[in-house]
């Protein structure tokens, strides 16, 4: 019967999945590339060189024009910074050599290029105030180009080195932030939404009441549906998780187990929370209006799109206690993480204290009849 | 027959607001019994009380033996219900629907001939939102059927229907009836409580006022029948008091109105009199008397006020 109530369908998967891909795919993690312009008249090879290793940076977007067309782009706010060069700024190799050494000197030595006779050449960088940051980055990267290309012609001694070491790190990509984010909120759209308003329906219509008149027990109708949710959930995780890894390439490093385990709690949790809402609402039109005005802040103040360590201090020590934040939490620190059980106790601790809450508040508010003054 | 339903000084408040106020009556085996009255009546109340839905606030009611109240699941086991206005799961066809409660009641059934007995063998396949009113109600009648149960209990299965498929339920409900089984309805149309129940119970204001037969209700209520017509002109006063059967004449601008016990002799000798005193009778209507009438006449209110 689930499956076939396609409103629920829309709730548990496709709009999570819908959010998740457009999510995924603009790709909040990846920083824009720096625009630079460049104008140079008839470069050396030994300028073009330089030119060509500035576009192989990645974060550059280097584009060749004019004085003034390059001008203009920059004034337009289409670039970070324009680089204006002389055509011979990096001199031929060939150029670099002066002379021969003096006749009659040791011939043993090398030859000497005479550096005095080179004047510096001056390179002018029109930088974008409205973007000073990126120009500034930009600049700091060209002088480091050509300060190494200095040393080269000087054949200096490198005195200071860094070492880069690749290290390799869990993916700390934006994805792999959102695709738990958007898991918790699409297990607790599930709970919350597909029991209240069902509940809720099957109130109205007087359908409750028609099984109450069999010799069914309520509580086994309960336990049916609350069982036939909880495997809901789980095909909704594997799903979600499914297409985040093999579409989005985000990574579960943890234990499935773990997540299933975390699914399930964190879903008896909003179930009662469902099964709340079902009993508070008298017809099933309020109840999009009680269940949003909890799902809906908590969806934004519960960890889903954005790390509550941005918010001020004082909200954050409030939203930290939001079911949803926990669930959340332990599904980020599973998957993103890896973490083990022992990690995310604390996590599981309050959502189970959430659940003995949410369960206890929906005892009290849910019936199986319409109440009658 | 045996008694198969007792109800003794059933009570039922809300509050201050008493819903059904301590009414005793019996239905026995194989009979279709009608608690007929106005709207808050009482009457829906009663019938969820005896299907065990409702908890009493005082008396009892006892079903084939069993304490409804103490043994209300056993009871439940062996009754079908119709709620009024009830709708069914959205998603299922209606022969899953059939299956479904059949589980319920811990039971296999032939689904298609218990649709093919309310004539929705055709629909089987089909979704519940996808039937007329009428074909609603004759589902929600083949799934109270799904328990082979000793008693049905109706609750206003017409209302809101049309004629037509009025009608068409009442077959079925006699059809039901003619196979033994015994039938508790509500209603608050006259008509069919005549044309279906054994006995009436009426009530009103959360008592029953009566409670017989149609013909000792109409006979309780001593009224008779109305006939009514025009004249072209009117003969001299006093005439129509001195007609067979006549209990009381009423003149009116451009007729009369008689209430008479006896219409067969108080016809003809009206036809008579319209020769030997000159005056053309149009437009005769004869109207017997009904169960609306009998409420009327003791509760003094019509009954769809």
């Amino acid at each position: 019967m689930f499956v076939r109530n396609r409103q629920s369908l829309f709730f548990t998967l496709f709009m999570p999945l819908m959010i998740m891909v457009i999510f995924g795919f603009v790709g909040l993690d990846k920083t824009p590339k720096i625009s630079l312009g460049i104008v140079v008249d008839q470069p050396t090879a030994a300028t073009q060189q330089f030119i060509n290793d500035l576009k192989k940076f990645e974060a550059f977007d280097v584009t060749q024009g004019s004085e003034n067309a390059e001008r203009v782009a920059l004034k337009k706010g289409e670039r970070v910074a324009v680089i204006i060069m002389p055509s011979d700024f990096f001199p031929n190799p060939a150029d670099l050599v002066i002379s021969p050494p003096p006749a009659g000197g040791k011939n043993t030595a090398p030859l000497q290029p005479s550096y005095s006779k080179l004047k510096p050449k001056t390179l002018v960088m029109l930088e974008n105030v409205a973007q000073q940051q990126f120009a500034k980055t930009a600049e700091s990267i060209i002088r480091q180009m050509l300060d190494k290309t200095t040393l080269g012609i000087v054949q200096a001694p490198t005195f200071f080195e860094v070492q880069a070491e690749n290290v390799s790190v869990k993916s700390t990509k934006y994805i792999d932030f959102l695709v738990p984010g958007i898991l918790g909120m699409a297990l607790m759209q599930m709970a919350v939404f597909s029991v209240a308003f069902v509940f809720a329906d099957y109130k109205e219509k007087g359908i409750l009441k028609r099984l109450l008149a069999t010799p069914m027990k309520p509580q086994q109708f309960v336990t049916a549906q609350v069982i036939t949710r909880l495997i809901v959930a789980l095909a909704q995780s594997a799903i979600l998780l499914a297409v985040g890894v093999w579409l989005l390439h985000t990574h579960v490093y943890g234990s499935l187990w773990l997540v299933a385990l975390i699914a399930i709690v964190g879903s008896v949790m909003f179930l009662g929370l469902g099964f709340t809402i079902s009993g508070l609402a008298n017809t099933v039109d309020s109840v999009p209006a009680i269940a949003n005005l909890i799902v809906f802040p908590m969806l934004f103040l519960g960890g889903t799109f954005f790390p509550i360590s941005g918010m001020p201090q004082i909200m954050q020590s409030i939203v930290t206690y939001l079911p949803l934040q926990y669930l959340t939490h332990s599904l980020r620190e599973v998957m993103a993480n890896g973490a083990g059980l022992n990690a995310i106790a604390h996590d599981i601790y309050w959502m189970l204290g959430w659940a003995v809450i949410m369960v206890t508040l929906a005892m009290f508010t849910f019936r199986f009849e319409e109440r009658r003054v | 027959m045996p008694d198969i339903i007792e109800v003794k000084n059933l009570t039922k408040t809300y509050g201050d607001f008493t819903a059904v106020d301590g009414i005793s009556f019996t239905v026995k085996m194989g009979e279709t019994f009608g608690i007929l009255g106005p709207n808050g009546a009482g009457k829906t109340t009663t019938l969820e009380m005896m299907e065990g839905l409702k908890p009493v606030s005082s008396g009892t009611i006892v079903f084939d033996g069993l304490d409804v109240q103490k043994r209300t699941r056993d009871v439940k086991q062996r009754i079908g219900v119709q709620l009024q206005a009830s709708s069914f799961f959205d998603g299922l066809s209606l022969k899953e629907l059939v299956d479904t409660f059949a589980s319920l009641y811990g039971r296999k059934v032939k689904a298609l001939d218990l649709l093919r007995r309310v004539q929705l063998d055709e629909k089987a396949k089909s979704k519940v939102k996808e039937l007329s009113g009428g074909q609603k109600q004759r589902l929600s009648i083949a799934v109270a059927l799904v328990n082979d149960p000793k008693a049905m209990y109706l609750d206003e299965p017409t209302t809101g229907l049309d004629p037509q498929a009025r009608r068409n339920l009442w077959d079925l409900i006699t059809d039901i009836k003619r196979q033994g089984k015994t039938i508790i309805l509500t209603t608050h149309y006259m008509e069919e409580a005549e044309v279906l129940c054994d006995r009436i119970a009426i009530m009103d204001h959360a008592k029953i006022i009566v409670l017989g037969t149609p013909q000792e209700l109409l006979k309780l209520a001593d009224v008779g029948s109305t006939v009514e017509f025009h004249v072209d002109r009117h003969p001299p006063q006093g005439v129509m008091d001195h007609l067979p059967g006549v209990e009381r004449a009423e003149r009116e601008d451009h007729g009369y109105k008689l209430l008479t016990g006896d219409p067969e002799k108080t016809l003809p000798a009206l036809f008579e009199y319209e020769v030997t005193h000159g005056f053309k009778i149009f437009d005769l209507q004869l109207h017997q008397a009904t169960l609306e009438d009998v409420f009327l006449k003791l509760t003094g209110r019509s009954l769809r006020e």
